[in-house]
Order: C-alpha cells, then sequence, then structure tokens
C-alpha cells in the first residue's frame, strides 16, 4: 500500500534541491571556499552520481547534505523540508526517518549479527519488532542476503558486508539514500554486486539515491552524474538510452577534461 | 617546553584523570586515617593497658598497610595503564613528530608527579580531616572518655603516606616509561579500529553453564545454612569453594543465558537498543566475567567486613558492662585457704589506700554436679548449636546467698530474697537470648532435683554479675547458706571450696588507681605470671582486652573493608571505560544512523548499570546468607544490632560505589561525545 503511493509520487517532485549552497572555511584572511555556489536538483527515484577528485568539494557537499555540516550559505531542502533552518535534535530525527546512509567502510557493528545489523534503525526509531523483523527479510531478500542473516560481520566477504549495509540504509524506507564511496573497500567483483543491488533498489523499490564516488565504473550505474570541481559544478552527464559501457566511456572522457585526475580514475 | 606541555595535557584531560585522581585521593585518605590511629590517643582518658592496646593495634595495621599497599599499587598501576592507552594516539603524534622517547616518558613522569602531589595533598588533606572525627569513634570503642578537642595529627602516618605512595608512584613510572618505549610507532597509530572476533559460545553450553552455577549456589547456600560457620572444619571449606566456583560460573553464563533468554521476547529484545547492550556485553563477557566475579567475591566479603567491623563498637557492649563486676577482683583457685587480704597486708599493700570496703568470700563446687546436668542434655544441646559452650560441662559453682547478697550490696543493688527450699541460677555472662532459652524450661518445670532432693527454682533468672573471673562467670547456683555450711562452719558433704575471690571497688580516680595497684602487685611478683598465687583482674584491663579485641576486629574490619570496596568500584570503573574506548567506533556509528544523544546516554546508563549492579547484587544475596548464619554465631557474644550496621555499610557502599558509578557514566558519555567533536 505505502509502496504503491510512493510510486505514485515519483517523477513529479524534487526529492533534493540545492540552491547556491557556499560553504568556507578559514578566517577573512585566508578563506577556502570548499563549495562556492552549487545549484542542482535530484528527482524522486534518481540515482545520481556526485564526481570529482580529491578536494574538488564533493564530500564537503555529502557531508552537508546528510546534515552532518552547515552551510555558510544556501538552501538545501530535502522532501520539502530546508535542513539548513532545523536545530540539532530536528536534524538527529531528520536524520533518522529521512535518510539512509552507505559508508566507505561499511561501518556494521561487529557485535551484532547481519539481521540485527540490518534492523538497528528501526528499533531506534522505536518500530514495532514484528513490522521490523518483516521488513528487514523483505530488504535483506531484494539484496540477496538472506542467507547470511544470522552471520556476524565477520563470517561474511566484503561483498555480503557491504550490501548489509545497504540494507540498513534502505531498511527505514528514508527518503534519500546517501552513499558515500561505496566501493572504495571492495574488489571489482563485490563492487559489481553491491552496484547491481543499488540499481535493484533504485528500479525495484524506486529508492532515491546519491552517490559520491571517484570511481567511473561505479558511477556508470548512475542515471545522472554531476561533476565537481573546485567547489563548482563543471559538468553534468545525463546516461540517456546508453548502455553503460558507453556511458562508462563518456565518463572517462569528461575525466580526462577535469584533467590531473586520470590517476584517481586507473 | 615539557612542564607546560605536561599540565596542559592534565588539564586537557581532566575528565580522564577524573576517576583516577577520585582513586588516588580515596586511598590515600584512607590509608593515612587508618595509620594515624595511635594519634588519636591525645583525645581519650585511657588506661596504661588500653593505650599497650592500642600499640598492639598499630602494629596490625602497620601489617595490613602493607598488604592494602600492594592492592592499592595494583590499582593504580592499571588505572594509569588504561590512561596511557587511551592516550596512544597523542604519544604517537609526538613520537611522529621527532621527539625521542625518553623526552615522551618524561612528559609523563612530570604528568604523574603532578597528579600525584595534588591527590596526595587532597588525600592527606581529607584523611587528616577524617581522622578527628575518627577519634570519635575509637572512643566510643573504648568506652573511653574525650578530653578537650585537640587536633590529631599523626607526623609517623603522614610520612608512611608519603613513602607508600611516593613507592607506588616509583612503580607507576616505571610501568608508564616501560609502556612507551616498547611501543611501535605503528601499534600507537593502528590500535583504534581493530576488528575483533565476537566470542560466541554454544546457547545449549552456556544454558547448562548458568545452570550448574545456580545448583553450586543453592548448595553452598544449603550447606552453610545448615551448618552455620562456628566450626571451621572441611565442611566450611567445601562451600566456599562452591560458592566461589557458583559466581564464576553465573558470571561466565549468565549475559548468554540471558541473551538467550530476550531472544525468545523479540519485544523486549529489539526495543532500544536493548540487544546492542547485551551483545556488547556479552562480547566482553569472556575477558571481563573474572574480574566481575572478583569484584563480587570482594564486594561480599565487603558488605561482611564491614558490617562486623562497624558492628563492634556495640557488640559485647553487654559483656563488658557486666563482665567487670567490680573495679579489682583478685582469686585463688582450687580450693586455696590463703586469705588474700591477709597476704596483701604481709605484702605491704593496705587495701584501705584503696578502698573503704571490700569483700572477700568462697564459692563451692560438688563433682557430680555437672553443668549439663542442671541445663539437662535437650537445651545443652540446642544451646550448642548456637552459642560456644566451652566449660559448660565442668562442675557448677554454689555461692551463699549472704555472700551474693553482700556482694550486691556493694554494687548497691537490692538483695535477692529466697524462700524456704528455694534456690536461684545466676547466668551473667550469657546472651539475653541464651539467658531466654534457659529460663524457659526452668519456667516449665519450676523445680529442679539435686542430689536426691526437689527444690524450688526462683522464677527469674539473675543476670547480675558479681564476679567476673572463674567459672562464676557463667552458670551459678545461689544457695541459702545452710545448703553448703552448717552453724558449726563444716562444709556439707560432697562440696569443696573451689576459690576464694576478694572484690572491690577502687575509691577517688579509679583509673589511676586501678594502675597504681597493678603495679604494686607486679613489683612483688615480677613479670612472671607462675608467681603469681593469685589472680588480679581490674577493670582496666577487662575493658583494655574487650576494647582491644573490638577494636582490632573492627579496625581492620573497616579499614580491609574500604579497600576492597574502593578496589571494586574502581576495577568496574576502569573495565567499563576501556570498554567503551575501544568500542567507541560502535557508539559512533549508532549516532551516525540517527540515534540521539538522549538514546545513546540512556544505553550508556543502562550499560554502565549493569555492569555495577550485577555483581553488586550477587554480593549483596551472598551476604544476606552470610549474615544470617554470622549472625547466629556472633550473638553469643553477646548480640550485634544487625540492621543498623548493615545500613551503615550499605550507606557507605552507596555512596563510594555510586561516586564512581555516576564517573564512570560521565566519563563514558564525554568520551563518546568529545570524539565525535573530534572526528
Amino acid at each position: 500500500m505505502e509502496s504503491d503511493n510512493y510510486e505514485e509520487d515519483i517523477k513529479m517532485s524534487n526529492m533534493l534541491t540545492v540552491t547556491h549552497v557556499e560553504k568556507y572555511y578559514g578566517n577573512k584572511g585566508n578563506l577556502t571556499k570548499a563549495l562556492d555556489g552549487v545549484s542542482f536538483s535530484v528527482q524522486e527515484g534518481e540515482f545520481v552520481g556526485i564526481m570529482g577528485a580529491s578536494g574538488s568539494g564533493k564530500t564537503t557537499l555529502l557531508n552537508c547534505i546528510s546534515t552532518i555540516d552547515k552551510v555558510t550559505s544556501g538552501q538545501i531542502v530535502i522532501g520539502g523540508r530546508d535542513i539548513t533552518e532545523m536545530k540539532s535534535r530536528q536534524l538527529s530525527e531528520f536524520r533518522r526517518k529521512q535518510l539512509g546512509f552507505i559508508f566507505q567502510d561499511f561501518n556494521l557493528l561487529d557485535t551484532l549479527t547481519a539481521q540485527e545489523n540490518i534492523i538497528l534503525p528501526l528499533t531506534i526509531s522505536a518500530v514495532n519488532h514484528r513490522e521490523a523483523l518483516s521488513r528487514t527479510s523483505e530488504v535483506a531478500q531484494t539484496l540477496g542476503i538472506t542467507d547470511v542473516l544470522l552471520k556476524y560481520p565477520y563470517q561474511m566477504s566484503g561483498g555480503e558486508r557491504q550490501r548489509v549495509a545497504a540494507a540498513r540504509a534502505i531498511v527505514s524506507k528514508p527518503a534519500m539514500v546517501l552513499a558515500d564511496e561505496p566501493t572504495g573497500a571492495l574488489d571489482s567483483k563485490s563492487s559489481r554486486i553491491l552496484l547491481e543491488s543499488m540499481e535493484k533498489l533504485n528500479t525495484e523499490l524506486s529508492a532515491t539515491i546519491l552517490m559520491v564516488t571517484h570511481d567511473a565504473f561505479a558511477a556508470s550505474y548512475c542515471k545522472r552524474i554531476l561533476f565537481i570541481k573546485d567547489g563548482q559544478l563543471f559538468n553534468e552527464l545525463i546516461r540517456g538510452q546508453k548502455t553503460r559501457r558507453e556511458f562508462y566511456a563518456k565518463i572517462i572522457e569528461v575525466i580526462s577534461l577535469l584533467g590531473g585526475d586520470v590517476s584517481h580514475v586507473l | 617546553m615539557y612542564y607546560k606541555l605536561a599540565f596542559r595535557n592534565v588539564r586537557k584531560s581532566l575528565r580522564d584523570y577524573l576517576l583516577y585522581f577520585l582513586t588516588l585521593t580515596f586511598a590515600v585518605c584512607i590509608f593515612y586515617v587508618f595509620n594515624s590511629i595511635e594519634a588519636q590517643e591525645v583525645m581519650l582518658k585511657i588506661s596504661t593497658s588500653e593505650k599497650e592496646i592500642l600499640k598492639t593495634l598499630t602494629q596490625f595495621i602497620d601489617y595490613i598497610s602493607v598488604f592494602v599497599s600492594v592492592i592499592l599499587g595494583f590499582l593504580i598501576v592499571s588505572a594509569n595503564h588504561f590512561l596511557i592507552r587511551r592516550r596512544k594516539k597523542e604519544l604517537g603524534i609526538y613520537l611522529l613528530l621527532g621527539m625521542k622517547k625518553s623526552r615522551v616518558s618524561r612528559i609523563l613522569v612530570i604528568e604523574t608527579l603532578f597528579i600525584g602531589a595534588i591527590s596526595l595533598g587532597a588525600g592527606l588533606l581529607t584523611g587528616i580531616f577524617l581522622s578527628q572525627w575518627m577519634s570519635i569513634f575509637t572512643a566510643k570503642i573504648f568506652e573511653a572518655d574525650m578530653t578537650a578537642y585537640q587536633f590529631v595529627f599523626s607526623m609517623s602516618a603522614f610520612l608512611k603516606t608519603l613513602i607508600y605512595f611516593g613507592l607506588i608512584f616509583v612503580v607507576v613510572i616505571m610501568a608508564s616509561t616501560f609502556a612507551v618505549s616498547r611501543n611501535k610507532l605503528i601499534d600507537l597509530f593502528s590500535a583504534q579500529n581493530k576488528n575483533e572476533k565476537p566470542a560466541v559460545r554454544h546457547p545449549v553450553f552456556t544454558v547448562i553453564l548458568f545452570i550448574l552455577s545456580i545448583a553450586c549456589l543453592g548448595v553452598a547456600y544449603q550447606q552453610v545454612l545448615k551448618y552455620g560457620i562456628k566450626d571451621f572444619d572441611y565442611k566450611l571449606l567445601r562451600e566456599i569453594i562452591l560458592g566461589a566456583v557458583g559466581t564464576f560460573l553465573f558470571f561466565a553464563s549468565l549475559s548468554g543465558f540471558f541473551l538467550k533468554l530476550l531472544q525468545r521476547f523479540k519485544g523486549i529484545y529489539y526495543k532500544d537498543l536493548n540487544f546492542f547492550i547485551l551483545r556488547q556485553i556479552n562480547s566482553r563477557i569472556n575477558s571481563a566475567h573474572i574480574s566481575i566475579s572478583f569484584v563480587c567475591l570482594m564486594l561480599f566479603c565487603t558488605i561482611g567486613i564491614l558490617s562486623t567491623g562497624l558492628g563492634m563498637n556495640r557488640a559485647m557492649e553487654n559483656s563488658v558492662t557486666a563482665a567487670a563486676a567490680f573495679d579489682v577482683e583478685m582469686y585463688t583457685p582450687g580450693g586455696s585457704t590463703m586469705s588474700i587480704s591477709d597476704d596483701l597486708a604481709s605484702k605491704g599493700i593496705a587495701l584501705s589506700d584503696y578502698t573503704q570496703k571490700s569483700y572477700e568470700y568462697a564459692d563451692y563446687t560438688n563433682p557430680s554436679i555437672l553443668g549439663t546436668e542442671i541445663l539437662t542434655s535437650d537445651v545443652y544441646d540446642k544451646l550448642k548449636k548456637e552459642y560456644f559452650m566451652g566449660g559448660r560441662e565442668d562442675p557448677v559453682p554454689f555461692i551463699r546467698l549472704s555472700d551474693y547478697n553482700t556482694l550486691l550490696g556493694m554494687k548497691g543493688k537490692p538483695s535477692l530474697v529466697l524462700k524456704e527450699g528455694q534456690i536461684a541460677f545466676s547466668y551473667s555472662a550469657a546472651a539475653q537470648g541464651f539467658r531466654d532459652v534457659v529460663q524457659e524450661k526452668w519456667n516449665r518445670t519450676g523445680r529442679i532435683s539435686l542430689l536426691g532432693k526437689e527444690y524450688a527454682v526462683y522464677p527469674k533468672m539473675l543476670s547480675e554479675s558479681v564476679v567476673s573471673i572463674g567459672a562464676d562467670s557463667s552458670l551459678a547456683i545461689i544457695v541459702p547458706d545452710s545448703f553448703l555450711i552448717d552453724s558449726t562452719g563444716k562444709v556439707t558433704d560432697g562440696f569443696a571450696a573451689y576459690g576464694s575471690y576478694l572484690q572491690f571497688n577502687c575509691t577517688g580516680d579509679s583509673k589511676t588507681a586501678q594502675d597504681k595497684l597493678e603495679k604494686r602487685v607486679e613489683s612483688f611478683y615480677g613479670e612472671d605470671a607462675s608467681s603469681v598465687e593469685y589472680f588480679v583482674v581490674t577493670r582496666n584491663v577487662m575493658q583494655a582486652s574487650y576494647a582491644g579485641t573490638k577494636a582490632i576486629i573492627a579496625y581492620v574490619g573497616i579499614y580491609i573493608g574500604l579497600v576492597f570496596l574502593l578496589t571494586s568500584a574502581a576495577v568496574l570503573s576502569l573495565q567499563q571505560l576501556s570498554e567503551i574506548s575501544d568500542n567507541r567506533r560502535r557508539y559512533l556509528v549508532l549516532k551516525k544512523i540517527g540515534a540521539d544523544d538522549r538514546l545513546i546516554d540512556r544505553t550508556i546508563l543502562r550499560q554502565t548499570a549493569i555492569y555495577f549492579l550485577l555483581p553488586l547484587l550477587l554480593a549483596v544475596i551472598h551476604s544476606i546468607v552470610g549474615l544470617r548464619v554470622a549472625n547466629d554465631a556472633i550473638r553469643s557474644l553477646g548480640g550485634i544490632n544487625a540492621a543498623q550496621n548493615i545500613l551503615i555499610t550499605a550507606a557507605l557502599i552507596l555512596v563510594i560505589y555510586g561516586a564512581y558509578f555516576l564517573a564512570t557514566f560521565m566519563g563514558s558519555r564525554q568520551m563518546i561525545v568529545r570524539e565525535e567533536r573530534n572526528e
């Protein structure tokens, strides 16, 4: 029921609107502009990648969107709510209910089984345990990790761990999933499985995903890619009807335009 | 520069150091207070014999202080070790910047000295302050009057504290220098993110362990309740071993057992972060259960020792006042016909120098009338279970009514009147509970048969003490004069004089007079007790020996009890803090996922509470059983007001344990909040 309504809303509204966001570090004498007037928007049900070199400001951008950091000026609206106006307790609740996180280093709790790791956000939001358990197994099925539910992280492969982390990110049905270099710690095979899972989340569950990466291969799974350089939007690529391979070639092209960052990609 | 760095470090990590500081200050304070007992003498009006006892007590405390300083030393070294571990990264940065290891050590040394100096100062100050109050307690134990207030300061205790803790700090400094020199730079940095394998035990195994532990404890409790603790034999040893094993198994299996149990109640398991807490504790229990078990047993000892120690100022209270019937009592055993007063006069000691009225008399025994017989075997057996019954199988002493009444008169008490054919029992030294049992029996029969003749028993058992030494202090029978000696002065057949007694109260300053008389008699007989033809017992000596026993049990008990309490609380606290410190990442993940500060606080609070309450809870259950048994044993010494002592003990535990609990909770919270800020 819930997911039906959810699907109807897709493609109509902006899930995320970033308007002229600036983030400065330092003082008047020595000012660093980490973000210098970034504006873009993400629609509901989109899978958007943000690419850029180290120091380009992509992580700062993600931190601002994920409410961990505050902007200097500008506006970030997620699901119709302006997060730059919120107070710290509201932010904590907002983070819990509206956002799901996938971290580079998994951040699974090693004392808990996969199932308990996945259920954690629901427990924190005080969701009834029956509903929580059924949602957990639903998500696990989607991501193909039903077998490892009773295992501890140390008993799983890297790919399984990251998929458990992904399951944890979406189990609370967040408005948006934020992924920070999710393939950073994975080998290529595990990366592929994870990315396919994320693609599946996006297409089957219509999850809105915003992924920060500097890996062109990972980025090729997105529907749209924003390139960021020196705190400003530099380029935008839309996959459209292209195959993934063609899209990948396009991405590599843009990266070489960005300059000096090829070594990062390869 | 190093000083500046060290000072800044201490100030910066003040919260980390708070517990360390608290522990050190408590330890120094306790150490000083107990070592300064002898100095409290200046505020007390006590006799020479009591001064002797105070010296013995000080010696006792001396020995125990060595033991205590070893315990405290270990505690302080491990607390320091924890602090260094917390700061590995910081130390790593110094090394990375090119500072020599010796320099880094020097910073640590300065820090240690700095903290040491402050806590020594604070501990000594509180110690000196508390020792003023302590003299009130001492006065109560010795039942001594206090002189006008004088400032009590013990130089020897002060120096001793400085030396002992100085040594401990030297060890601490060596340990931290060693820790720095042994560390490789890479270890200092990578200490943070280790993904450890949680130790998972098989659930069936855990359940079996848990059942086994409950069985062990159950058997131990049942055994100890059945047999009591009066006899130190293999049974008691078996009970102790069973109890200890049960305790260890209990903590080894508890978390696993509860985990399995609660997983069946999903509503509770998945509520808040309960499953996180359970998993967290379960993952640590392999290394933690041993120390938790030790803490539990130590707390059990603390409760037992402290409440006994505190109770000592009231225990035997009856005995002291009742037992010392007169200021001076002299006694010749074995039917000697020597007159004590004549002998004293012949040696140039005039009794009139000491008293206006003295009285000399004899008691009689009949070898065929034994204590067991008088009490009858059923009562005797009943009493034997709860009271020490030594010497009660001997012949029962008989005292003439006229002698008894004269002594009563000297004490200013009304005379005893016996009807024709009536005799009375005196049982002055026994505890009230003991008297009740015997009284109840005689109330039932009302008559007793002696040497084939029936006598009516005086309805009330006499409790007024007229003599403190010899056999009379336990069971004695007061009979009409004619029962023992006829009008011609002939002793009844079968009876013989057992001992002669000379009793009197001193006039004037009794304590000084007693001391003087003791010295005079000693000067005649020398130190060799075997040459003394009669025993001299003064109230001073009696009181000193009672007070001495009381004081030694009390002070040693409270001293060790407090140190155990401090150690238990500090060990738990260190353990919990290092756990939080090691697993900080997990809490930060919780925060990133969206757990707000309140939920994190609640989680830490519950976790800390479980760590602190579980060992205490089991220790309390142990103590309920233990104290029940102990009370039965102690009652024969004159009854302890158990409830009040337990309340005081509980209050002490609450304050010290509570302080550590709070400090631990706040420290843990701080660690997570601050750590997040640094990321």
